[in-house]
């Protein structure tokens, strides 16, 4: 083990700096705000602060370190070329508040990727503001509450969604101010059409709803779904977290619906970073462009003076929308991770298309392979399909129920045991509709061996001796934590021995 | 031809073994009145080399704050990060990580984050802090909420929350958007003419939920003020104070003058400015607020064997299992802009922390040194300043500004954004990156300034 608070040996600091400026008169804090003991941080060398962090490293799994298939999360391949990117000075060192004629660059790239998007998403107007998916569906909640409010409908306080949605759904249209109406699917596990026409009336503001749905099949009848939410005066709500089966294919726009978040850090592979940053800009139709929040970017042709400094024959600048809910964060977003997925857009272009067919492509290959496997070595009664059908899309949900009564074995020892294999395992208990669950997302960037080996792989964790399986994983850098423990037993932060 | 499909050349191969014939068959669950019609109206594909070509025209185009003097800041300040810190955030395991869910192949990432989170207590001397929020922001707005859940069945001032008068207006529209909800009422506490708070202003707040006051302020005020406020807004209102985390070094943590809430941009510490994000929020408390508190949390714990392990704890506060009824909305976070942080914050080490607050402290003592001798301009305030301060100038700040912006140098922030009324007034924002020549170029264009002024009025 390696901790960063038993380090005690640099003298002084790992990093040396230059001298401060000298002045007349030396600067000082007020005596009554001086700090008298300093934070008991560690004090380590270069070289130590960079072996433990390797160390580190080390003891965590990512996409470079093999195959991710965490459903509803898209772990593709990130391209390193946009981390290169991502560091140049003209991103890496640039103010949100400088002049626009400073950022012309910044100014356009927002532009190219609000119009791709708008383009993607069948929407008008798209703004890059919010910086993670659940902070673009309050976003979103809160354009669609002020629309409402400024037509004087201040009625429509509840917000419908599934009980398959991703929990930040109900969590962000609460934290606006709505009640949340929550509808059951039926037992294919699709949207239930009768259900939401009982619930959708005149106190309807939104359904937020994401199709494919958490399941991984498509809404088939989502026309249907947005013509009743739209005759009660709703809004129609797309939680863009499965975007990667659908893009160039279908469009929440042809969907109907009327406003949409997109998760760049999924779709277009800004790296998760062990849990964020993420990017979650947010797209409407005209008659909600007005509420987003500003600044966005917009441009106009470039005047002769102008020229000079234009990066194209445009002149780029900021707008503000005429009724702005104002900010959700205090800058101009994630500008990083947009240039990220910039650089990843234009390595598609016009082929994004094909992307999300590989990633639909490899779906419906791995789920055929699993089923394949576990036929040949007769395991195949231990799992059903969480849904049936006849394709997925990008994901799929498998129930371990029947192993779980036949052998009491459950998903998460089946994860535990891929996890052993070297895999990371994918999302399990979720949806909740689906007992026993594991949501499969391999996506586009897995290569049809990875995919058959994983599937042997997985059925052979079925083979396992239950009372072995309880006790998977037994390879990795620790095995089962204790979480009842973690929760009772709360250490939050080192325990200095005067503590 | 995109290069980042495995599978390319394999399509027929892997349908005819499913019994599909072509892509096609996989999509027939889509109606086809929502299909799009043909091929998306964008540009072709690019390689590598294409992109990197046109990014560095693009990136190009924007001025980076190194290329020239640049005294610009107003939350986000130009440190110098160590060149080990990205060198290490780019290896893979960190950077193609997501969220430990399964704790036993995600270690390092989740000790990381303890690291972090004892670090950042440490800091601001406070026993508990989160593992990130998106921005300072954001951090400041679920901390009023949160001080709301907390306090408003015992409060006088229910559902009411008081926060300085000098927040820029941009974070006050982000608490609006996180408070509304809750029918959260924001009302404000006046500072005097010198910058310090207004402590009979205070006196209003109360009985109220919690108070949001930043140190420094947000013109860069190092006020002692601040020291006073929690005996007199008393138990039940939350003192939440807003920090640039690198003043601490010279500074006192909040933590130790009565703060329950610390929140703040942590930026500084580990990471560019970035256009403004990602950036990362400070989120600290006290015990009394923990159960309430936005964010993910890790915690020391046990594997079956006993040894020494890490995972996420507290979790049933957030939205994946309390959904509607969650402390707040934030899933993806920042673990890796928090993650730098912690490699910043653990190569510069107690002495280092300091040295580096101090060498924030002298640019901005020899700024206000140099600019006090300039003629036409004047100090707004007569205090002690981390980074920052105000100055007056002849005529209007932003003609001012326009003409420092002609003359090669990025003057400041344009201080009559936030507050209209003053419209001479601009932030001068100084870090560890700025130098004297910098601060002379500044110096004698500003005297310039005055003098054209002089000779036009």
């Amino acid at each position: 083990m390696s901790h960063l608070f038993d380090h005690h040996g640099a003298e002084n600091t790992g990093y040396s700096q230059p001298p401060a400026l000298t002045t007349k008169k030396k600067a000082s804090v007020p005596n009554g705000l001086m700090r008298k003991s300093p934070a008991r941080w560690p004090r380590l060398s270069e070289p130590e602060m960079v072996r433990h962090f390797t160390w580190l490293s080390k003891r965590n799994f990512g996409i470079d370190t093999g195959f991710y298939p965490l459903g509803s999360c898209t772990m593709k391949h990130n391209p390193r070329v946009n981390e290169v990117i991502a560091q140049l000075p003209g991103i890496a060192d640039i103010h949100p508040h400088l002049p626009e004629h400073h950022l012309q660059g910044l100014l356009s790239i927002y532009y190219e990727m609000q119009h791709m998007l708008e383009i993607c998403a069948g929407m008008d107007q798209v703004t890059l503001q919010p910086v993670a998916g659940a902070q673009g569906e309050f976003t979103a909640v809160r354009c669609i509450q002020e629309y409402f409010r400024l037509r004087g409908e201040d009625q429509r306080t509840k917000v419908i969604v599934p009980d398959s949605a991703h929990g930040t759904n109900p969590a962000s249209a609460a934290m606006a101010g709505f009640e949340i109406v929550e509808i059951p699917s039926r037992a294919d596990g699709r949207i239930d059409l009768d259900a939401l026409a009982a619930v959708a009336d005149e106190t309807t503001a939104a359904m937020m709803i994401t199709n494919p749905n958490t399941l991984g099949l498509f809404e088939a009848d989502i026309s249907a779904a947005s013509a009743i939410v739209h005759e009660a005066g709703g809004q129609m709500y797309y939680d863009g977290a499965n975007f990667n089966a659908i893009l160039g294919i279908t469009s929440p726009g042809l969907m109907g619906f009327d406003a949409v978040h997109f998760n760049l850090h999924k779709t277009f592979s800004q790296p998760h970073g062990g849990g964020g940053p993420g990017s979650g800009p947010i797209g409407v139709k005209a008659h909600l462009a007005p509420f987003l929040p500003g600044p966005l970017a917009a441009r106009r042709e470039a005047t002769a003076e102008e020229r000079g400094q234009a990066v194209d024959e445009h002149w780029y600048h900021w707008l503000e929308p005429e009724h702005s809910i104002g900010k959700v964060q205090q800058w101009h977003g994630n500008a990083g991770a947009v240039i990220r997925c910039w650089a990843y857009y234009r390595r598609y272009g016009n082929g994004l298309t094909t992307m999300s067919e590989h990633a639909v492509l490899n779906a419906n290959y791995l789920r055929h392979a699993i089923h394949r496997e576990a036929k040949r070595i007769g395991v195949d009664h231990l799992f059903v399909d969480g849904a049936e059908t006849e394709v997925a899309k990008h994901e799929f949900t498998l129930s371990m129920q029947p192993a779980k009564e036949a052998l009491g074995i459950s998903a998460m020892d089946v994860a535990k045991g891929l996890l052993d294999r070297g895999y990371m395992a994918p999302t399990v208990y979720f949806p909740l509709v689906v007992p026993e669950c594991m949501m499969i997302e391999p996506t586009e960037t897995e290569s049809k061996d990875t995919l058959d080996t994983f599937a042997k792989h997985f059925v052979e964790v079925l083979t396992c001796d239950p009372e072995v399986l309880h006790e998977a994983p037994v390879t990795t850098p620790v095995r089962r934590v204790d979480e009842v423990y973690a929760a009772r037993n709360l250490c939050l932060r080192h325990p200095f021995d005067d503590a | 031809m995109v290069d980042q499909l495995p599978n390319r050349g394999r399509e027929l191969e892997m349908l005819n073994e499913m019994g599909f014939e072509s892509i096609e068959d996989l999509f027939a669950d889509i109606p086809a009145d929502v299909r799009f019609k043909g091929e998306l109206p964008l540009r072709g594909p690019q390689s590598e080399e294409e992109i990197i070509s046109d990014a560095r025209r693009l990136l190009g185009a924007n001025l980076a704050m190194g290329q020239r003097p640049a005294f610009l800041g107003a939350g986000l300040y130009r440190n110098y990060v160590p060149a080990s810190v990205f060198q290490l955030v780019t290896r893979g395991e960190f950077l193609t990580a997501y969220t430990p869910y399964q704790p036993e192949v995600s270690q390092g990432m989740l000790q990381a984050m303890w690291e972090f989170q004892t670090l950042i207590s440490e800091l601001v001397g406070l026993p508990i802090a989160n593992l990130s929020l998106y921005d300072g922001s954001t951090a400041a707005a679920e901390a009023l909420t949160c001080a709301v859940r907390v306090h408003t069945r015992k409060a006088s001032q229910p559902n009411t929350v008081y926060i300085s008068a000098l927040t820029p207006p941009d974070k006050q529209s982000v608490m609006f958007n996180y408070c509304q909800g809750a029918e959260i009422e924001i009302r404000t506490i006046e500072h005097h003419e010198d910058g310090s708070l207004d402590l009979e202003s205070l006196a209003k707040a109360a009985g109220s939920c919690g108070v949001y006051l930043e140190q420094p302020n947000p013109l860069g005020v190092l006020d002692e003020n601040l020291v006073q406020v929690k005996d007199i807004i008393g138990e039940n209102t939350a003192l939440i104070v807003g920090v640039q985390p690198v003043s601490l070094g010279v500074v006192e943590a909040p933590g130790h003058y009565g703060a329950d809430i610390v929140v703040g941009e942590g930026q500084p510490l580990g990471s560019p400015v970035t256009g403004g994000g990602p950036l990362y929020g400070i989120f600290a408390c006290t015990q009394p607020y923990l159960r309430l508190m936005p964010g993910r949390i890790v915690g020391r714990s046990i594997d079956v064997d006993g040894n020494e392990a890490y995972c996420l704890t507290l979790s049933t506060r957030e939205q994946h299992i309390r959904r509607h009824r969650a402390t707040s909305n934030i899933c993806t976070n920042e673990t890796l802009i928090a993650l730098m942080g912690a490699m910043h914050m653990a190569l510069l080490g107690p002495d280092g922390l300091r040295e580096l607050a101090e060498r924030n402290l002298q640019a901005c003592q020899a700024a206000k040194e140099a600019l006090q001798a300039t003629p036409g301009v004047r100090l707004v305030h007569d205090t002690a300043h981390f980074n920052e301060f105000a100055i007056a100038v002849p005529g209007s700040s932003t003609a001012c500004l326009a003409f420092l912006d002609a003359n090669g140098i990025t003057g400041g922030f344009d201080l009559s954004t936030w507050y209209p009324e003053q419209k001479d007034r601009i932030l001068v924002t100084t870090t560890d990156q700025t130098s004297l020549a910098d601060i002379e170029a500044l110096s004698a264009q500003l005297a310039l300034w005055s003098t054209h002024q002089e000779v036009n009025a």
